[in-house]
């Protein structure tokens, strides 16, 4: 029936489907949300816009808006009122920003011709699925070729309680009321930005950390990034991991040290678990036409053109196996996937030197590789490591945090000091990092950077009057202006 | 813990004051053909949504100017995200969106805010 079926209707689903659409083909979508074990459902748009970058990116900017508060006294503003956080109020302005959204994918889609099913798609035969919509009514449709663009949603932890008490970031950005007193179980990005912003808005927030924080991120950036967190009142319990969690009148939770026989016992309003997510690839009858998944985490390996064991069947986002789940890389993967299937294109994916940002209460922006990795890959003794601390002019006047923002960069001494890795700890990281992506992909080298004026006053023209080594040792404390 | 609330699906609106029997939800395509379509009275049709602010405004101010028109015309609203297929059907992309209909035929729109003022002109031009 159709040139191109796509399951899953996210960044990546939508803007491949858009693209083959917009090239004259005939394009079905097919979108549908399993609630949640508390029953917590959402519309088109995927993670990102739903339960993902949207409502977390706003709802820092919650917190930070709190932070300016305060510093806005020692900027002469004067006000009698005790500032106090509404939770109900900032998620319903929130969550009508996302209908908004969600009805305008519905319409962009409709205006490109592009056939949008809110069911649930199965494989039952090659180039055949059935689509079984939230009432039970089931209809099947054949395509010529098919994107799997499913996504992944929370994992839990497999202990008792877990699926009735706690919540995941799939409830948190439209949960009805406040959390109240949240202890946050994981050390990813999402577990650290969520404790953040939920400690920004006042609440009594605890992290529980089973090992490091940000695996797979620059270990020295993450410990940072903790750190400030934990100056800033959020509570860490460090290489101690959940065992049950249970209601004998507020909400209990014990957790077992990784190290010994220790103990731990306290009584939340929320937990939210953030543990890691699983690709969604497990009931969709891959097996019936023979796509080989991941087996351990269901993750989908793909070729340099994004196209799966099986010939007609390609995949995108966040399912992928070894990929960065990362939105935009998403939405990039779809377009140029649908320009090579129908517009005679034959540009890949560059999945090298994707910016990112950690959206911390002290954020976290890099382009690159993690000094970890660098050393792994190019050894010690061909990198220089230039960094140093640095001091928002923003922030002097209310008299925060002074040498606690950082920024480093990784040249490969190899390669006429191209730089390999850039790393920001700071305000705006995304906004100073987004930039420098750009130079990176032009083969930035550190004499470009010196050669590079910078802006003044701003936090981002540290990286281009960065003279102190790592290797040199020397002190990078800021004294004065 | 409670689920976030899922939408009502047969609730009918009590309009303000005099609005009780000039203004209706559209509860489905049916009811759409029999009180909208199939009417021998004009109506406008206010499709809306929960998640729109300016729709919030308009609504109770559309349903108080039909109701000063001593039931010469009669008021539908339609949630789009319950009646997707109304919505796409009649062309709507913004909310609100407000259609006049005669005899079925839609025979004048407007999209967004209008006062008082310009909602009664866009009324009596209706009623003829």
């Amino acid at each position: 029936d159709y040139d191109l079926i796509i399951i899953g209707g996210g960044s990546g689903g939508l803007a491949c489907s858009k693209e083959a659409a917009a090239l004259g083909k005939k394009v079905m979508v097919l979108d549908y949300v399993v609630p949640t074990p508390l029953g917590t459902s959402w519309g088109l748009g995927g993670t990102c816009v739903n339960v993902g970058c949207i409502p977390k990116k706003l709802m820092h900017q919650a917190a930070l808006l709190g932070q300016a508060l305060q510093d806005s006294r020692k900027y002469g503003w004067q006000y009698e009122e005790q500032v106090k956080h509404n939770w109900e109020v900032m998620v319903e302005a929130i969550q009508n920003y996302i209908g908004s959204l969600n009805w305008g994918y519905r319409v962009s889609l409709r205006e490109k011709s592009v056939t949008y099913l809110n069911s649930y798609g199965e494989f039952i035969e090659p180039h055949k699925i059935k689509a079984t919509n939230r009432k039970g009514q089931v209809t099947y449709h054949t395509a010529e070729t098919f994107v799997l663009a499913t996504g992944e949603r929370p994992r839990y932890l497999g202990i008792p309680g877990d699926k009735e008490y706690c919540i995941t970031s799939d409830d948190l950005f439209s949960l009805p009321y406040c959390p109240g007193k949240t202890l946050v179980v994981g050390a990813s990005y999402v577990a650290l930005e969520c404790a953040g912003f939920l400690a920004g808005l006042g609440l009594d927030v605890t992290v529980m950390v089973r090992s490091i924080l940000l695996r797979g991120f620059d270990q020295e950036m993450a410990e940072k990034v903790g750190a400030y967190m934990e100056t800033h009142g959020v509570k860490f319990i460090r290489k101690f991991v959940p065992v049950q969690a249970s209601m004998p009148g507020r909400l209990k939770v014990t957790a077992k040290s990784t190290e010994g026989p220790e103990i731990f016992e306290e009584e939340y309003n929320t937990v939210l678990i953030a543990v890691g997510r699983d690709a969604c690839t497990r009931n969709i009858g891959l097996e019936t036409i023979g796509v080989k998944i991941n087996e351990k985490n269901g993750k989908v390996p793909v070729n340099d053109e994004e196209q799966t064991n099986v010939p007609y069947v390609y995949a995108i986002g966040d399912i992928l196996e070894g990929k960065l789940e990362l939105t935009p890389v998403a939405i990039q993967a779809g377009r140029l996937l649908a320009r090579r299937l129908y517009g005679g294109s034959s540009t890949k994916c560059d999945y090298i030197n994707v910016p990112t940002t950690v959206f911390t209460p002290l954020e976290y922006g890099s382009c690159g590789l993690a000094e970890e990795r660098a050393i792994e890959e190019y050894g010690k003794q061909n990198l220089e490591v230039y960094h140093s601390l640095f001091w928002p002019l923003e922030w002097t006047v209310p008299g925060r945090d002074n040498n606690t923002c950082y920024a480093k960069i990784i040249c490969s001494k190899l390669d006429n000091n191209r730089v390999i890795g850039l790393h920001v700890l700071g305000p705006n990281a995304g906004e100073v990092t987004q930039g420098f992506a750009a130079a990176i992909k032009c083969g930035l080298t550190k004499e470009l950077l010196d050669e590079t004026i910078g802006i003044h006053p701003t936090c981002a023209e540290v990286f281009t009057t960065m003279d102190i080594t790592k290797s040199s040792g020397q002190d990078i404390t800021q004294r004065g202006c | 813990l409670v689920p976030r609330a899922p939408p009502a699906p047969y609730h009918r609106t009590i309009g303000t004051s005099a609005g009780c029997r000039s203004t209706f939800n559209v509860q489905d395509d049916r009811d759409f053909q029999d009180r909208v379509v199939n009417n021998p009275k004009p109506v406008v049709v206010d499709f809306h949504a929960r998640w729109c602010g300016p729709c919030k405004i308009l609504g109770p101010r559309l349903e108080k100017m039909v109701a000063k028109q001593d039931g010469k015309v009669l008021m539908a609203k339609v949630d789009i995200d319950d009646h997707t297929d109304l919505a796409v059907e009649y062309e709507v992309s913004a909310v609100p969106t407000v259609l006049a209909m005669k005899n079925g035929d839609v025979v004048d729109k407007f999209v967004g805010i209008k006062d008082e003022d310009q909602l009664e002109a866009f009324l009596k031009k209706l009623i003829g």
